[in-house]
Order: C-alpha cells, then sequence, then structure tokens
C-alpha cells in the first residue's frame, strides 16, 4: 500500500502565522506539523476561527505579505517550497499545489467564461495552444461531472448553481495535475445532496490521480467518512492529531470529545439534550498563558491555567494529542472528578457537582 | 416535492396556527414571477414544534416571512387561533402580528446596530404600549416593563446589569442570537418563527441556542415553527416534520417516524446524503444526481420527478396529493417507500430518471 521511504507528497514542519491587527499580533496558526502521504486525505477540523484556512493559506503562499508573518517549513514532494526563488515558485502554486476555495463565487472571475478560466493555467504553466487548452477544459468538465460541457464553457459563473460553480473551481484546480489539492470547505455552501455529490467526486478524483487531499472543514461527520487522518484545530493549534478511526473510537483532548458531542445527530431521538460548550472560543489577539481552551475546559487544573500542553503522544503511537488531563485517562477522569464534586474548575467555570457528562451547567 | 392537497390538516379547533394551500410569487425583474409557494397547507398544534425542512430555495422562508402576512401571500389562508390572518388590515392585522414572533438567520443583522440591547429587547413593549405582557407564572398581572426586560434576558441566559448598555456589534453571534431570542418573548407571543436560527452560529454555540429554545418552549408553552436545511438540527426540536421541495410539500409527520422510515424518495435521498459520524466510510453514490430544476420552470406534475429514481410517466402528468400512508403521516407520491417492496413498474413502464426530460 504505502511505502514508508516514499517521499511524503507533504511535510508541513512548525507552521506559525501571525497576523498585524489594529489590537497588536494575532497569532492565527501556532505551530502546525503533520505530514501527508500521497493517495491519501488528511481532515482539519475546527470551529469558526480556529486558523483552518491560515493554515491552508499559509501553506499555499497566499497570504498578503504585508500583513502577515508565516514561518516554519513547507515540503512539497521533499521540496523546501517557501525557500524557492519568485521564479521558481511561480510553477508551484495553482500547479503542483492547488486549492477549492470556501466560496466560488468570490474565487471565479465573474467576466470570464468558465472555460477559459479552467484553460488559463494549462496555456501559462503547461504552455497549450489556445485549442488544446480549450480541449482539456471540456475533458475537465465532463470529469468533475457536468453535464453538456460544450455549453457551459462559454458560461458565466453566474449562470451556473452552485453545485455546478464549485464543481468549476474543482476544475480549475485539477487541470495542471497538482500532487496536492486542498479543499477548504468545498461544500459548506451546498445542500446536503449536492455536498455529496461533491464530496463523492473529489474522493474519485483524489483515487484516480494518487493526489494527496486535505479537506477542511467544520463538520466532524463529513471528516468521519471521509479521511485517513484528522487534526483537530482550537485556537490557531493542533490539539489532536490521530488516524481517523482511532479519533472517533478514543477521544482524548475534551475539546474534540465536547464537540462531537455538542453536534445533533440523525441517529439520535428528537428532543435529545445536548451537551454544550460553555463560553465561546478565545480572542487570539489577547491570548493569556496557559491552555487556550482551560475557560471553557471541564477538565481544567491549576497547571492549564499556567502552562501551554504541547501536543505528544505515547511513543511509537500515531495519535497526539495537546492536554494535560485527557478523557479517557486516569488522571483526566480524576480531573473531571475532582472538578465535578468542587461544582467547578480551576479556571473558574461552573460545573454541575456529579452531573452526567451531558449536563454541564447551562 | 411533490403534491398539494388538504388532508393532513387537523380540526381546526385543535391546532393554533393553520395554513391552507398557501401561494406566494416575487416578482423577479423583466415581468417574471417566482413561484416560490405552491399550495402548500400545514398545521401546528399549540405547544408543538413543526420542523420545516428541505434545500435551499424551496420555500421554506417565503412560507414563513408569507404566515407573518410580510408580504401578504398570492393565495391562502393563514389562520392563527381562528383568525385568518389575511383578511386583516392596518391596525387590526398590526395588534395580531405581536402574537407571531421571527428569529432569523443572521442575528446580527436583524438588530439595530444604534440602539443598546436593553431598548432593543424593549421596543417591541413601545410599539405595542398596550400589550399586556403576561408573567409565565402568575398568568394576569402585567409586569413593569423593566422587570420584564431583565426576565425575558434571564431566561435567555443573560443579565441586564452586564449587558443591557451595550450595542450589538459587542456581541458574538451566538450572543446575538440570544438577544434576538429575547426581543421575540417580550411580547409573550403564541407562535416563534425560527428562520434557521442556528445555520450561522459555530456548532459548539449551536447546541446552546437549540438547548435554550427548548427550554424556552417549556418555560412559555411556545409554539413553533422551525425551519433549518440541516436535518438533524430540525429533528432534534421538531415533534412533526414537514419536507419541502421547490415549493411544495413532499411529506408530513411525527419526526421519528419519517426519519425512521422515509416515506418520499426526497426524504429518503435527503436522509442518505447526510454524512454520519457514526456510519464508517461515506458510500459512494446512490443519492441524487443533479441539481434542483430552477423555480421559473418547475417540472410538470410531480416536480421532483427530474431526479426521483422511481419516476414514470404518471409522475409527469399528475400531480400527486398528499394522503394519509399510516397515523398522521401525509406523503404526496404516486408510489411512496412502504414497508411493502414497491412496484412503480406495475402502474406503468418505469423511466429511468436518467432518461427523464430535466428542466434547466
Ligand atoms: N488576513 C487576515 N488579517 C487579520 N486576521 C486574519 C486574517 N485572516 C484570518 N485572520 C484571523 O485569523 C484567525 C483564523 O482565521 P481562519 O480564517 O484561519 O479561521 P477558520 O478556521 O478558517 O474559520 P472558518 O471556519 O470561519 O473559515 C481568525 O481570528 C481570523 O480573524
Ligand atoms: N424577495 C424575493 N424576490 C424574488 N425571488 C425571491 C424572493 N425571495 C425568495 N425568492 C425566490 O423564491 C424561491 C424560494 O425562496 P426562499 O423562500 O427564500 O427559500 P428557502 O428559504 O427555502 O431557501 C427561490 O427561488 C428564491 O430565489
Ligand atoms: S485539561 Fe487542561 S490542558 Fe487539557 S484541555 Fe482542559 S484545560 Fe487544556
Ligand atoms: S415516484 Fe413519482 S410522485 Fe413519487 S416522488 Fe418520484 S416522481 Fe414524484
Ligand atoms: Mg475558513
Ligand atoms: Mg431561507
Amino acid at each position: 500500500m504505502n511505502d514508508p521511504h516514499e517521499i511524503p507528497t507533504l511535510v508541513v514542519e512548525d507552521l506559525c502565522t501571525s497576523f498585524a491587527t489594529e489590537r497588536g499580533p494575532l497569532q492565527a496558526v501556532d505551530g502546525v506539523s503533520f505530514t501527508l502521504r500521497r493517495g491519501r486525505t488528511l481532515g482539519v477540523v475546527g470551529e469558526s476561527g480556529s486558523g483552518k484556512s491560515a493554515t491552508a493559506r499559509s501553506i499555499m503562499n497566499l497570504l498578503p505579505p504585508g500583513t502577515s508573518a508565516t514561518t516554519g517549513r513547507v515540503l512539497l514532494d521533499g521540496r523546501d517550497v517557501r525557500s524557492l526563488s519568485r521564479a521558481e515558485s511561480r510553477h508551484v502554486w495553482g500547479v503542483e499545489a492547488a486549492m477549492v476555495f470556501q466560496n466560488p463565487m468570490t474565487s471565479l472571475n465573474p467576466v470570464i467564461p468558465v472555460g477559459r478560466q479552467i484553460g488559463e493555467g494549462l496555456r501559462y504553466h503547461r504552455k497549450l495552444s489556445r485549442a488544446a487548452a480549450g480541449r482539456r477544459a471540456r475533458e475537465l468538465l465532463e470529469q468533475v461531472g457536468i453535464a453538456d460541457p460544450e455549453r457551459r464553457l462559454a458560461e458565466y459563473p453566474h449562470q451556473l448553481s452552485g453545485g455546478m460553480r464549485q464543481r468549476v473551481m474543482i476544475a480549475v484546480a485539477l487541470a495542471c495535475d497538482p500532487k496536492l489539492l486542498i479543499a477548504d470547505e468545498p461544500t459548506t455552501a451546498l445542500d446536503v445532496t449536492v455536498q455529496k455529490q461533491i464530496l463523492d467526486l473529489l474522493d474519485r478524483l483524489r483515487q484516480q490521480r494518487r493526489m494527496a487531499m486535505v479537506l477542511i472543514t467544520h463538520d466532524l461527520s463529513v471528516v468521519a467518512g471521509r479521511t485517513d487522518d484528522v487534526i483537530v484545530m482550537y485556537a490557531g493549534r493542533v490539539v489532536e492529531q490521530a488516524p481517523t478511526r482511532q479519533l472517533f473510537s478514543a477521544m482524548r483532548h475534551p475539546y474534540t470529545q465536547a464537540l462531537f458531542e455538542s453536534i445533533p445527530k440523525v441517529t439520535q431521538p428528537s428532543h435529545t439534550r445536548l451537551r454544550i460548550i460553555q463560553g465561546r472560543p478565545p480572542d487570539l489577539a489577547a491570548l493569556g498563558p496557559g491552555c487556550a481552551f482551560a475557560p471553557r475546559c471541564a477538565h481544567a487544573q491549576p497547571r492549564c491555567c499556567r502552562e501551554t500542553p504541547p501536543l505528544s503522544g505515547s511513543e511509537g503511537a500515531d495519535a497526539r494529542h495537546a492536554c494535560f488531563y485527557p478523557a479517557g485517562t486516569t488522571v483526566g477522569e480524576a480531573a473531571l472528578a475532582a472538578n465535578r464534586a468542587a461544582g467547578r474548575t480551576a479556571a473558574g467555570l461552573a460545573l454541575a457537582a456529579g452531573a452526567a457528562a451531558g449536563a454541564d451547567v447551562a | 416535492m411533490a403534491g398539494v392537497g388538504t388532508a393532513q390538516l387537523r380540526p381546526s379547533d385543535e391546532v393554533l396556527l393553520q395554513v391552507t394551500d398557501l401561494y406566494v410569487e416575487h416578482s423577479a425583474g423583466r415581468r417574471r414571477t417566482v413561484r416560490a409557494v405552491s399550495g402548500v397547507s400545514f398545521d401546528v398544534a399549540c405547544g408543538e414544534t413543526l420542523g420545516l425542512v428541505g434545500e435551499s430555495g424551496c420555500g421554506k422562508s417565503s412560507t414563513a416571512r408569507a404566515v407573518l402576512q410580510l408580504p401578504r401571500p398570492t393565495s391562502g389562508t393563514v389562520t392563527l387561533d381562528g383568525t385568518d390572518l389575511t383578511t386583516l388590515r392596518g391596525e387590526e392585522l398590526r395588534r395580531v402580528r405581536s402574537s407571531l414572533q421571527m428569529i432569523f438567520q443572521d442575528p446580527l443583522a436583524s438588530l439595530n446596530p444604534r440602539r443598546r440591547v436593553a431598548d432593543i429587547v424593549r421596543e417591541g413593549l413601545d410599539i405595542w404600549p398596550d400589550h399586556r405582557c403576561l408573567d409565565a407564572d402568575d398568568g394576569g398581572t402585567p409586569a413593569p416593563a423593566a422587570d420584564r426586560v431583565r426576565a425575558v434576558l434571564d431566561s435567555v441566559g443573560m443579565d441586564l446589569d452586564e449587558i443591557g448598555g451595550r450595542r450589538p456589534h459587542e456581541f458574538s453571534g451566538g450572543q446575538a442570537q440570544r438577544i434576538c431570542i429575547a426581543r421575540a418573548l417580550m411580547l409573550d407571543p403564541q407562535v416563534l418563527i425560527c428562520d434557521e436560527p442556528v445555520s450561522a452560529l459555530d456548532v459548539s454555540i449551536q447546541a446552546q441556542i437549540l438547548n435554550l429554545l427548548e427550554d424556552l418552549k417549556g418555560l412559555y408553552g411556545l409554539t413553533m415553527l422551525f425551519i433549518a436545511h440541516d436535518l438533524a438540527v430540525v429533528k432534534s426540536v421538531s415533534d412533526r416534520v414537514c419536507v419541502m421541495y421547490l415549493g411544495r410539500i413532499c411529506e408530513i409527520g411525527p419526526t421519528e417516524a419519517i426519519f425512521d422510515r422515509p416515506a418520499h424518495p426526497y426524504t429518503d435521498a435527503l436522509l442518505a446524503s447526510v454524512p454520519q459520524i457514526d456510519a464508517g466510510p461515506a458510500v459512494a453514490g446512490d443519492v441524487l444526481t443533479g441539481d434542483p430544476p430552477s423555480p421559473f420552470d418547475a417540472p410538470t406534475g410531480c416536480r421532483f420527478r427530474t431526479r426521483c429514481p422511481r419516476a414514470t410517466e404518471r409522475c409527469a402528468e399528475q400531480v400527486p396529493e398528499l394522503s394519509e400512508v399510516s397515523a398522521g403521516r401525509f406523503v404526496a407520491c404516486h408510489f411512496p417507500l412502504t414497508d411493502e417492496p414497491a412496484h412503480p413498474a406495475d402502474d406503468d413502464a418505469a423511466v429511468g430518471h436518467s432518461t427523464t426530460p430535466t428542466s434547466p
């Protein structure tokens, strides 16, 4: 299956990105590292503002140079792409590594027919003739499942439905046969039936082309069925990282667990009480010391308010988490029990004494 | 979708809100009209939550606004507690409207940025000064406005002293939605209409608001029309569910029954598309192909037929009417998915959906 000696398609090492804002520096990405091999899919989940898109844009070199600063290493097929010259990197971004964005309407050009938008990269990077690029664009539209591609080539984005626009975006991204595809919430604006079509399409194309894929989503259930590995982000950091099956069978980070339990599921009876995560995500421009999840965490102890937990796991294990008192461990359950008995956590969050996991005080 | 008909309506003295044969048309420029809602009928009993679900553009919001007479529907009736709102004018309508309140998808956009939270929540009382706000427990004595504001904010988990003087932009989406809910509750509405109230919120905040709505339903005895495109969200709060497609109702009935055993092919496809955490790897295929047809050019007969795997020629010719398939469950389909294996081909030659003419 996977040759461990094969050079991974993407290696990200200690990626950090901060933005200059009115209120001072905002650390949107803080020490993200992962490895992604050919043909595999990595899911990135987290709530709004957790740094998913900032991570993707940092990898893809798409951030505004003036107001953002990125450090860390990004290796594409073993090549350090952050140290390439401008001329060299021109044929990397959008060619070897391509991206599908959250909102196809703002990332497609409204005044250019879709056929030309798909063919543009081929003409520039692959030096195809206009006619050849047109033929290839037609094939690509067919591959992404657009009926009557000949007619659609000449149409403008606004003439297409949301699902079709997203397919066109995918065709644009795939035009130059990338090794890596980063899909940032590719289906968030779409209806479930269309969402399924698009996710199936991405799956199929990844398999056919043996691409490596990063699938960014706020929806844990999308990640569950369609990725090999998952990273969970909170406040710019990776708080849990594991092979997908392992993550869903044992969630260690209290945030991952709470997030999972707060989602209504079609398999639950109606009127099932949902687990609540108190409070809201932190302001990244005003992060204090300690674990960023501490104010909302039912496990929090004094140590959590002082020290930032590193992302770590047991020797040789694939799964890692950034937590001093992980769920499902002796220390973690003891911390939770002590907080319940006290009625509050070290960070001051009120808890119902002796309550079951699903019933933190509202 | 599918169908028309009123077989699903319960006797009018058993329900609080009844909508009959609702049509809503919007003008769409160049003298064209979109028919957003075509012959929709449903009712909601006192204390019940009816969930309205369907893909974007199927007419959920148009239905909700027509219930509020904002604007008045093209035709059909909307009866609240025995009064047909579509016949009311001016002051009479204004008065009745206070007992129907609505909350929206984008909470920040529906709050006046220049006003303070305390004033925003009080607003309804200023507009309807004669409105008798009854306390939930001692049904009768009107509470002084300030106490009422405090109590209502308290019930949505916010403290008047802490936030009363602040303005909307200082709040997160979840907090702003709480303020909207508080404002809606000020006038003790009989019916609360929620149009995608959690769609713009983060998952962790969504759970807070859903639990809150469930609590308030108990506390204030609210009747709710709850709209969402997320099936799991709709299921979690609804007693009954109404599934819409392209302006018509596909099926309506008790929540559990519909989710356990969808009878309309569209409901079945919707449910099959929902990614599920515990279901293992996603299975490719076997759901709907294509996009919903344009509302300008709705298919004849059953509007779902261009995407329906069970469609036959009959579906192109005859609009299916809602009819009862089991106690309280109504489905608008010529070949519903019932317990017995269905044989649409017995009726006439089955036409695969791939060969059915598709509208653009
Ligand atoms: N160009 C920018 N300038 C300043 N701050 C930014 C910029 N882009 C992102 N941020 C901030 O960085 C943090 C992470 O943002 P990011 O867009 O990565 O979140 P996300 O996880 O993709 O969220 P969503 O689910 O809403 O897409 C946020 O606090 C955001 O406000
Ligand atoms: N004000 C309006 N003017 C023109 N068309 C509208 C207007 N509001 C809604 N529509 C159209 O009516 C149909 C139903 O819309 P809507 O009720 O908003 O659906 P939903 O809430 O289910 O997404 C759609 O085709 C939509 O484009
Ligand atoms: S237990 Fe401590 S370290 Fe772990 S998530 Fe909670 S606050 Fe953070
Ligand atoms: S079987 Fe016919 S009537 Fe029933 S949903 Fe399909 S197309 Fe409509
Ligand atoms: Mg994003
Ligand atoms: Mg709507």
